[in-house]
C-alpha cells in the first residue's frame, strides 16, 4: 500500500513535469521539429530511459543493444549510420517500420523526444580524439589490417567494416580488440572450421578443412565466409567435423607486433576517414 | 364454347400449376441441396474430433488438445517425396509476427486468420482465396499493437468466430466473410486485446483475453453463438473478499489490475463438462513488491464448469511469479495408465521449465518434473509448491519467453510420449518499480538476455516419469509447435524456418523443408482431400501445403 502510494506520487510528479514540457513544446512547435526540444534537459534522457525499459526493452533489450532472434536492432549504434538525425529517430518511433515487427507508437511528442534523448545518451560513441600520424597510420593499416577490414569501400571483408568504428567504440575497446581480438567477437564473425571429404579431389576423395566466419546456421546447414573471403555453404550431414573456435581469425597484435604509437597512428587514420 | 372455355381454363390452370410447381422446385431443390452441403459442422461433429478425415474443426483438431491426427497416408517410408503443393501469402505488408494460426477446414475450404486481424476463406486444393476480411483497427491499440497476431477461428454451422486486437469477438458468415455480430470483450484502451482461437462448445463460444503486461484484470467468457450475448464470465483475479483474494494485498485497486491474462485457448472434457484453461502472469510482471502473496489465479490452470463458468479446481505452477512465466499453454487431456489404474489426466509443459501431469477430475498433482536445465527449481515439494533454489540471485533464469510457450505440444497416446518445444535460455531480471498509467504497459523492470547461451530443442517426454526419450536440438530458442500423426511421425517447426518430420519413436529426422521464415507459435495441421493427405504449416506470412506427388 505504501509502495503504491509512492508509485502514484512519482506518477503525479512526472505528469506535472510533462505539463511543463508540453508548454515548452507549444512555444517551439512553430518551428520545424528538426532538433530535439528537450536536448538540453538532462531529465529527458532519464525519463526516456524509464519509458524505454517499459515500452521498448522487450524487443530491443534492457541495454538497447538488441536481442538475437528478434529482428530488433542494436540501438546504441544507430547514430553512427549516415543520415541518422533526431528527427528521423523521432519519426521511426512514431511511425514504426512498415513491414517489420516495429509498430507505430502513440507516444506524445514530449515522450517521443524523451526516448530520442535516452537513445542519444546510450549511443556507443568514441569521443576520444586520437593524436597520432594519420599518414603513417594509413600505411600501417594497409599492411596489417586491410586484407580483412574495409574502410570507405577499400579493403577486405573477412572482418567488420571499420569506416565508422571510431565513432562507435571507445578508445579502450578499440585497443582491446586489437590486442585481444578473441575476448569479444562480434556477431556474424564467429570463427568456425569445417572438415569434409572433397569428392572431386581424386580417388576416394580428399579430406579438406575450411576455416572462416559463421554467417548463418540452421539445424541442417551452415553459411560461412572462408578465409579467402568466399561465401561457402555446407550441409551439416556432409561434414566430418564442425567446430566452433574460440580464437578469433584476427591475429592478436602484441606491443612488439604493433607499438602503442603505431596503434594510435592507425586509430588516427581511421578517425580521419569519418 | 363454355365447355371448351372451361376445359381451356382447366388446361391453362393445369399448365400454370405445373409451371408454378416446376419453378418452385427449380427454386427450392438446388437451395435444399446446397443447404444440405453447406450447413457446416454441428457440436457433435466437433465432439467427434478427427472422425471425418476431411475436417479439422477446432484449434487442436479435437477438444483434447493432443494435436494427434489418425492420418497415415504420409509415413516414414514415403515422406522423402513430400513436397509443397501450394503456398498462400497474405500479400500484406504486415507488421508483427506473422501467422500464428491453425487453419480450420471443412468441405474443401480452409478458414484462416492472419496477423492484424486479416482473415481468409481459401480453396484447400489450390490455395486460392474465396474472400478476404480486413478489420479497420483503431490507431491507438495497446497490447494489440505489440503482438498483432491471431491464432485462429472457431466454427459452428455456417458461423465463424474470431477475436480481435481491439478486444472484440466477431461472428462471420463463413460463406461470405460478412460480419453477423460484433461484441466488445473489454476496453482495448486500458491494455486489453484478444488473440486466441475461440473454443466452440455446444451453444457456447469460449474466449479469453490478453493484456497482462498492462494494469488489467483477466477473464474467461462464454458467449451465445447465435446472438453474441455473454452467458458467463470467470475473473482470473478474485474480487475483494472472494476466495483467492487472501493471496493478494487487501486493496481493491491491486486486484483490479492484477493481470492474469487468458490469451491461449483451453481444452474441454465433454464427460466432465469441464474446460481447462491457462492463466497468465500477475501485473507488474517483474516487480512483485506491489503485490505480495501467491497472486491467485495467475500462472495457474483453472478447471471451470462449462455451463456456469464456476471454478472446480485450480493448480498454481508459479506462485508470486516475477519472471513473466504466464501459464498460457494448451492443456493436453488424455486417459492414461497411472500406477495400475486408468486416470483422466491433464498434462502440460510450463514456461517455468517443468512438465506436469494432473488428475483432471480432482486437480491432484501426479507429476511435476523439469524438462529443461532450469536452475529456478528442480522439484515440487510435498505441499505441491516448487522448491525455489534460484530466484535469479544465483545466476541466470529462463528468459521471460520461458522454457516453452504457447506453441502447441503434441501427445502420442500409443507411445505415451509428449512432444514439446523446449527453450534453454539465460536471462537476468532487474526489477524496477513501474509507473502505472492506464493503457501503458507496466513490466516493472528490465531483462537482460544472454543470446550466446540460448538454444532450442524438440523433446520427447515419457509422461509416466517426465524422462527425456530423445531430443533434436536447434541452434536457437524456438517457438514452433508440434503435430503428431498415427503414422509414427512428429512434425515440428523451428526458429530458423525449417519444417521437419521425425520418427516418433527414435527421434530420427526424416525430412525437412526450409520455409524461408521462422515458424513462430504455430503448429502444423493435416487433412485428407481427394484421397490425398495434406499437411499445412504457417510460417512468416506464408501458409504452405504439403502432399505426396500424385502417381
Amino acid at each position: 500500500m505504501k509502495k503504491y502510494s509512492k508509485a502514484m506520487l512519482s506518477l503525479v510528479r512526472s505528469v506535472t513535469w510533462l505539463f511543463s514540457i508540453t508548454a515548452v513544446m507549444c512555444v517551439s512547435s512553430v518551428q520545424a521539429q528538426q532538433i530535439n526540444p528537450l536536448e538540453s534537459d538532462p531529465r529527458a534522457a532519464r525519463a526516456g530511459g524509464v519509458l524505454f525499459r517499459s515500452q521498448c526493452a522487450t524487443c530491443h533489450g534492457g541495454d538497447a543493444k538488441g536481442i538475437t532472434g528478434i529482428d530488433a536492432p542494436d540501438l546504441t549504434s544507430i547514430w553512427a549510420a549516415e543520415g541518422t538525425t533526431d528527427e528521423r529517430v523521432f519519426q521511426t518511433i512514431r511511425n514504426g517500420v512498415p513491414g517489420s515487427i516495429m509498430p507505430a507508437h502513440g507516444f506524445t511528442d514530449p515522450e517521443t523526444w524523451m526516448l530520442v534523448s535516452y537513445l542519444r545518451s546510450v549511443a556507443a560513441t568514441g569521443a576520444t580524439e586520437f593524436s597520432g600520424d594519420a599518414v603513417r597510420g594509413s600505411s600501417l593499416f594497409l599492411s596489417n589490417c586491410s586484407r580483412c577490414h574495409r574502410v570507405k569501400g577499400e579493403g577486405g571483408s573477412l572482418g567488420p567494416d571499420l569506416s565508422q568504428i571510431t565513432s562507435r567504440r571507445s578508445a579502450a575497446a578499440l585497443i582491446n580488440s586489437v590486442r585481444e581480438p578473441s575476448a569479444v567477437i562480434a556477431r556474424r564473425y564467429y570463427p568456425v572450421s569445417v572438415v569434409f571429404e572433397d569428392p572431386g579431389a581424386g580417388d576416394g576423395g580428399r579430406r579438406q578443412r575450411v576455416q572462416g566466419t559463421l554467417k548463418s546456421e540452421d539445424a541442417f546447414s551452415i553459411q560461412m565466409m572462408d578465409t579467402n573471403q568466399q561465401l561457402r555453404a555446407f550441409m551439416k550431414a556432409d561434414l566430418l567435423e564442425f567446430l566452433r573456435e574460440s580464437e578469433s581469425l584476427m591475429p592478436a597484435f602484441s606491443r612488439t607486433d604493433l607499438s602503442s604509437a603505431e596503434l594510435e597512428d592507425i586509430l588516427t587514420f581511421l578517425q580521419s576517414q569519418l | 364454347m363454355t365447355f371448351l372455355q372451361g376445359s381451356m381454363d382447366k388446361l391453362a390452370h393445369r399448365w400454370l400449376a405445373a409451371l408454378a410447381l416446376a419453378l418452385a422446385l427449380a427454386a427450392v431443390l438446388p437451395l435444399r441441396a446446397q443447404a444440405q452441403d453447406n450447413t457446416g459442422p454441428v457440436y457433435d461433429d466437433i465432439l467427434q474430433g478427427f472422425a471425418d478425415s476431411e475436417r479439422w474443426l477446432t484449434y487442436s483438431g479435437d477438444y483434447s488438445g493432443k494435436r494427434h491426427s489418425p492420418l497415415t497416408q504420409i509415413n516414414a517410408d514415403n515422406i522423402k517425396s513430400l513436397r509443397p503443393e501450394w503456398t498462400f501469402q497474405t500479400g500484406t505488408t504486415t507488421r508483427g509476427r506473422g501467422f500464428e494460426t491453425t487453419p480450420l477446414v471443412d468441405a474443401g475450404v480452409l478458414y484462416v486468420t492472419g496477423s492484424n486481424n486479416y482473415a481468409w476463406a481459401i480453396d484447400a486444393r489450390t490455395g486460392r482465396a474465396f474472400w478476404q476480411y480486413r478489420r479497420n483497427l483503431p490507431s491507438d491499440l495497446t497490447y494489440g499493437a505489440s503482438a498483432p497476431v491471431n491464432r485462429g477461428f472457431g466454427m459452428l454451422g455456417n458461423s465463424l468466430f474470431m477475436v480481435t486486437l481491439d478486444a472484440h469477438l466477431l461472428s462471420f458468415d463463413r460463406r461470405s466473410g460478412d460480419i453477423l455480430w460484433d461484441v466488445v470483450l473489454a476496453d482495448y484502451r486500458q491494455g486489453y486485446a484478444a488473440t486466441l482461437a475461440p473454443l466452440v462448445l455446444d451453444n457456447k463460444v469460449i474466449v479469453g483475453i490478453s493484456g497482462g503486461e498492462y494494469a488489467t484484470r483477466g477473464f474467461i467468457d462464454a458467449y451465445d453463438p447465435t446472438t453474441g450475448d455473454r452467458l458467463w464470465r470467470f475473473n482470473t483475479i478474485p474480487g475483494p473478499g472472494e476466495p483467492g483474494s487472501e493471496t493478494w494485498p487487501d486493496d481493491p485497486e491491486v486486484l483490479a489490475r492484477g493481470g492474469g491474462g487468458t490469451w491461449m485457448n483451453g481444452s474441454y472434457d465433454p464427460e466432465l463438462n469441464l474446460i481447462y484453461w491457462g492463466v497468465g502472469n500477475p501485473n507488474p510482471d517483474y516487480y512483485g513488491d506491489l503485490r505480495p502473496g501467491d497472486n491467485l489465479y495467475t500462472n495457474s490452470i483453472v478447471a471451470l464448469d462449462a455451463d456456469s463458468g464456476e471454478l472446480r479446481w485450480h493448480y498454481q505452477f508459479t506462485p508470486h511469479d516475477l519472471n513473466d512465466w504466464d501459464s498460457n499453454h494448451i492443456p493436453v487431456l488424455a486417459d492414461i495408465e497411472w500406477e495400475g489404474s486408468l486416470r483422466r489426466v491433464v498434462m502440460l509443459a510450463n514456461r517455468n521449465g517443468f512438465f506436469y501431469v494432473m488428475d483432471r477430475v480432482s486437480g491432484e498433482l501426479l507429476l511435476g518434473t523439469p524438462f529443461t536445465a532450469t536452475t529456478w527449481a528442480r522439484e515440487i515439494g510435498a505441499d505441491g509448491r516448487p522448491i525455489v533454489l534460484n530466484d535469479g540471485s544465483k545466476g541466470c533464469l529462463p528468459d521471460p519467453w520461458g522454457s516453452t510457450n504457447f506453441m502447441p505440444p503434441s501427445y502420442y497416446p500409443e507411445l505415451g510420449l509428449f512432444y514439446v518445444t523446449a527453450r534453454e535460455t539465460c536471462a537476468t531480471y532487474v526489477p524496477e518499480e513501474p509507473t502505472l498509467v492506464p493503457g501503458q504497459s507496466s513490466f516493472g523492470g528490465v531483462v537482460f538476455i544472454d543470446s550466446e547461451k540460448g538454444s532450442g530443442a524438440l523433446r520427447a517426454l515419457d509422461v509416466q516419469t517426465g524422462d527425456l526419450r530423445w531430443e533434436f536440438t536447434y541452434p536457437s530458442p524456438t517457438f514452433g509447435g508440434v503435430l503428431t500423426t498415427a503414422a509414427g511421425l512428429v512434425f515440428a517447426g523451428d526458429h530458423e524456418g525449417n519444417f521437419m518430420a521425425f520418427d516418433a519413436v527414435s527421434g530420427e529426422n526424416l525430412w525437412h523443408y526450409q520455409t524461408g521464415s521462422r515458424i513462430w507459435g504455430a503448429a502444423a495441421m493435416t487433412y485428407m482431400l481427394d484421397g490425398r493427405q495434406y499437411v499445412l504449416i504457417p510460417s512468416g506470412t506464408t501458409l504452405t501445403a504439403f502432399a505426396l506427388p500424385v502417381r
